[in-house]
């Protein structure tokens, strides 16, 4: 490359970066309002902006993470000159100067902790450049429980902080509220697979064992096999990590499923499988599938004494997968089925169909629910979307 | 009569295509064949289909074209092709494939945590991959003029129509058979008529092969030195962003399976590189007066005709004519199917099966527009620049994301805009005519020395600037990409 | 086929539940809380890993940087035939090769550290 060039590419390599950079510091800033309105309004708009961007944080609940994301927002909605968010045991963030008045705030909030109301107090420091001299506690209060404290400081007594200070300890509390709530809705989810795995067996254990043991004079190999594929399958089923699994695991345990169930059938069930390998390592969440092949197996068997026959196909549908469950048994009248969708259906019927609606809705939004189609006497086909990847769902 | 022979040959592979993608699937009816069903693909048959999916026409025909043309300095471009799965391999294939990600706009988002940088990265993978597929479709459109004297247009919109149709009919149920078919059809299209041609230079008792350097034509660049390394930094670092290729690693089962198919890869792909040479050298022995420009891509396919010439030689022409076409289908339909992924994703309003086939057509008409506007560009140079794009904007975003924890959203905003947009403009003013000699024409024709330097380092200083902005899940993510199976 | 006796079917889907999605990255925080394998852990295993990939990636670098200009400096075209058209691919893949077996054998390391069993 001749000088010449290469001084060229030089300069212009420096001013691409220097433009990347303001770029990125660009996209790196929230946009300001470009409107001209009144310093009230920028004021106005300013506290919301701020308070807004300090929600998100939070709705992760009270931890060191988010108090550290949160502080500096929370100081700056407050003007003050330092911030302190604690829980129960410790400081969680500091925010502002004077980080040296870290160690003693816990001593200053036990009050505040115990009683749930907040207090003031002066603060001594023997640092002449430490403008600290005044601060406020108040309490973070969820459901009548003290989670922790805010603490601010400031260069003098201030009435106004005081009760802005109370102003903003509420609102996080509001949101610190809506994040056990967030919670609490998880674990109801949770609690559902449990109660979903727990169904799962008394019937069915029982009918799996009492087959088994019908084999165990005429065909004791067969026995043995098949009480091997049910130990697999109740590890599988009652496993308690995690929430999602793959499309291969799911599938492997329908199979052993199947196995049990043909044990007692015999020739009653033909099943047919149809997969495209690729859509195998499909994450997705754990015991989806199971519940609508035993749905279909009952309502396959449920019809006349001649055989039933089960379809499940898995195909490639470019950033999907979708499998489908279709039988060809008794079917059920679409408005019983809707109403059990609802969570109409009563305790008995269908809870495990409702149960997956509800949780494919829940983890991959409304628009994956479950898409039915049955009739009376006309089978039941159920096909259910599952996205190839999606943010936080990992099989384990 | 070789005009009949070749309409059959692309009949039938146009034919087995679609059978093998509309009955590929697994099927199993009794409970003891359900567990072979339910298997995941291993890596010799995924490694086939990667193989399969990455030969285009620009492997097929492209190199034989340029060596004839140009002399054996294009053989970088074949060994480009496949250094790129090692580098793929050492730095991407298996945290790539832990990520769970299926598409780089999920890695990015995964990784970031940033629906904007997810919108971006979508917008530049359907960039490249239309980039890439206008070749494709120009090929298609050269391979049939010369063969059958069809009108320049007609094998692009056959191509176009054939992929469209197949996944609008849900034919592609399982690509991994079809791409894996692809492969061994495109080895057997080049290898059976290269040992015919073998024995026919034998038996005309061994002329020597004219091994010049740039014998014949022009010398293609002014910087030719310069342009060597611009391919090589192209290839050797574009090949891991390639969108179609990206897809293929999320049918291992997992990071382990990931890498052994990636080696199995670089052996498939050398074994078929091997081919193209030969042609290229034959080409300068038997063809040296072929017509310059983009029909130097037809030597592979005028070849078999004229050195062995007869029945024979009509058959064989026959075969490599259907190869020729199988490499325009495959890569063609990976390319669509990615692109329409991404499209249905990201791009369009509503998510289903239904937009996913709306997509397709979307996907794959306007490139095929780009194809029949720009029409003079010899394959492989046209491919090369859509590995410059790839190389300059994914290359930095997976290697700094999977290696680096101090990658920031803005960060990998600058990179993209900045790696990415400019060798993205300098391939449209190149391909534009704008500039056509002395170095700023090498500069803009061959960006990535430039341009890759450019993505990293405004990744890597805007990162650096934005500390505060790195994503919260960094540890996890990292934790998850690296960590062996079995262990999490 | 249309006779009064035949089944119909009919479509159902549940009614929109309007919930909010659970937050996209919220489960990868609690994947960070989780991973009982400490972050330390994990780096030396990057580290081992890069290691090996800057390995062959420099031997790579370092080939394809000077081999054109060693066959500029050469001007023998029969040496560039036999060296791209040919050797170049055994040497990637065996490259490849031995690069899957570092890797493998730093994650069964890795594996025998973090469960604390010893080497065999």
């Amino acid at each position: 490359m001749s000088p010449a060039a290469l001084a060229v590419s030089t300069v212009l390599a420096a001013l691409l970066l220097a433009g990347g950079y303001l770029l990125g510091r660009r996209t790196a800033r929230p946009a300001r309002p470009s409107d001209v309105g009144t310093p009230v309004e920028h004021a106005t708009f300013e506290t919301l902006h701020t308070a807004s961007l300090a929600a998100p944080p939070l709705r992760a609940g009270l931890t060191r993470e988010s108090a550290a994301k949160a502080a500096g927002r929370l100081r700056s909605l407050l003007g003050t000159d330092a911030l302190c968010l604690t829980d129960r045991e410790g400081v969680l963030a500091w925010d502002g100067g004077g980080e040296h008045h870290g160690e003693g705030v816990m001593e200053r909030v036990v009050g505040v902790l115990d009683s749930g109301r907040g207090t003031a107090f002066p603060v001594g420091c023997g640092d002449l450049d430490c403008a600290l001299r005044w601060g406020v506690a108040v309490p973070l209060t969820v459901d009548h429980r003290v989670l922790g404290t805010l603490v601010a400081y400031a260069p003098r007594e201030s009435a106004v902080l005081a009760s802005a200070a109370g102003e903003v300890a509420r609102w996080v509390c509001v949101q610190l509220e809506l994040a056990e709530l967030d919670r609490s809705r998880t674990r109801l989810i949770e609690a559902e697979i449990k109660a979903l795995r727990a169904q799962i067996s008394p019937h069915f254990i029982f009918n799996s064992l009492a087959a088994i043991a019908s084999f165990v004079r005429t065909d004791p190999d067969r026995a043995r096999e098949l009480l091997l594929e049910f130990a697999d399958f109740t590890r599988y089923s009652f496993r308690s990590h995690g929430d999602f699994t793959t499309l291969a695991d799911e599938l492997h345990s329908i199979d052993q499923y199947l196995a049990l169930v043909r044990a007692r059938f015999g020739e009653r069930l033909s099943v047919r499988l149809q997969v495209a390998p690729e859509v195998l390592p499909v994450a997705m969440p754990f015991l989806c599938l199971q519940p609508l092949v035993e749905n279909a197996v009952k309502h396959g068997l449920e019809g006349a004494a001649t055989t039933s026959r089960i379809t499940i196909s898995a195909l490639d549908a470019g950033a999907e997968a979708e499998v489908v469950v279709e039988d060809d048994g008794v079917g059920m009248e679409p408005d019983r089925l809707r109403r059990i969708l609802r969570g109409e259906g009563g305790a008995s019927t269908g809870i495990g169909l409702l149960n997956v609606d509800e949780r494919l809705r829940q983890v991959y939004g409304d628009e994956y629910g479950l898409v039915i189609e049955t009739g009376v006497g006309a089978g039941m086909k159920i096909t259910v979307r599952i996205p190839k990847y999606r943010a936080g769902v990992h099989g384990s | 009569m070789s005009q009949t022979y070749t309409a059959v040959a692309v009949a039938v592979v146009v034919l087995a295509t679609v059978l093998v993608g509309g009955f590929g699937l697994r099927i199993s009816r009794t409970t003891s064949d359900f567990y072979v069903a339910s298997r995941t693909v291993g890596p010799a048959l995924n490694a086939a289909a990667i193989s399969g999916e990455y030969l285009s026409a620009a492997s097929f025909l492209g190199i034989a074209g340029l060596v004839l043309l140009h002399g054996p300095d294009m053989l970088w471009y074949p060994v480009g092709y496949t250094a790129g799965y090692l580098v793929l391999l050492v730095f991407v294939a298996a945290p790539l494939r832990r990520s769970g990600a299926y598409t780089l706009p999920d890695f990015a988002e995964g990784r970031l945590e940033s629906r904007a940088v997810r919108r971006l990265v979508s917008l530049f993978v359907v960039g490249a991959g239309w980039l890439y597929l206008v070749p494709q479709l120009q090929g298609a459109g050269m391979t049939l003029k010369i063969l059958t004297g069809a009108p320049g247009w007609f094998g692009g919109v056959l191509v176009a129509l054939v992929v469209v149709v197949a996944v609008a009919a849900g034919g592609m149920r399982s690509i991994t058979f079809v791409q894996a078919f692809q492969y061994w059809l495109k080895l057997t299209a080049l290898l059976v008529p290269a040992i015919f041609l073998l024995l026919a230079w034998y038996g005309d008792d061994r002329p020597r092969p004219v091994l010049d350097l740039a014998s014949t034509a022009a010398v293609r660049a002014d910087h030719p030195l310069y342009a060597t390394y611009g391919l090589i930094v192209a290839t050797f670092l574009g090949t891991m962003g390639l969108p179609h290729v990206v897809v293929r690693f999320y049918t291992s089962p997992n990071g382990r399976a990931a890498r052994r198919t990636t080696v199995a890869v670089l052996a498939l792909i050398g074994a078929f590189y091997l081919l193209p040479p030969v042609y290229g050298a034959l080409g300068r022995l038997y063809a040296p007066e072929l017509p310059d420009g983009a029909a130097a891509d037809a030597a592979v396919l005028l070849l078999p005709e004229r050195a062995i010439g007869g029945l024979g030689g009509d058959l064989l022409g026959a075969l490599v004519a259907g190869g020729a076409f199988a490499a325009f289908l495959s890569t063609a339909s990976g390319l669509t199917m990615a692109v329409a992924g991404v499209l249905t994703q990201d791009v369009l309003p509503a998510r289903g099966v239904r937009q996913f086939r709306l997509a397709a057509p979307l996907a794959i008409v306007v490139p095929l527009c780009g194809s029949l506007l720009v029409s003079d560009a010899p394959v492989a140079d046209s491919v090369g620049m859509a590995f410059a794009v790839s190389a300059s904007s994914f290359c930095p975003l997976l290697v700094l994301g999977i290696w680096w924890r101090g990658l920031t959203p803005p960060g990998a905003v600058a990179g993209l805009l900045l790696g990415g947009g400019l060798s993205f403009a300098a391939t449209v003013l190149t391909v534009a005519g704008t500039v056509r000699s002395g170095w700023p024409h090498a500069l803009l024709a061959w960006p990535a020395v430039w341009s890759v330097p450019v993505g990293f380092l405004a990744m890597v200083l805007v990162s650096l600037a934005t500390r505060a902005r790195i994503p919260a899940g960094t540890n996890a993510a990292m934790a998850r990409f690296h960590l062996p199976e079995g262990l999490t | 086929m249309t006779g009064p006796s035949a089944p119909r079917r009919e479509v159902v889907t549940g009614e929109p539940r309007r919930v909010r999605p659970l937050p996209r990255y919220r489960a990868q925080a609690e994947i960070q809380e989780q991973t009982a394998l400490g972050g330390a852990y994990v780096r030396s295993l990057m580290r081992s890993q890069l290691r090996a990939a800057l390995t062959v990636f420099a031997v790579l670098a370092l080939t394809a940087g000077t081999l054109p200009l060693a066959f500029a400096a050469l001007r023998d075209a029969t040496a560039v035939w036999a060296v791209l058209g040919c050797a170049a691919y055994p040497l990637l893949t065996l490259g490849g090769w031995w690069y899957v077996r570092r890797a493998e054998r730093n994650e069964r390391d890795f594996a025998r550290l973090v469960k604390g069993r010893p080497a065999p």
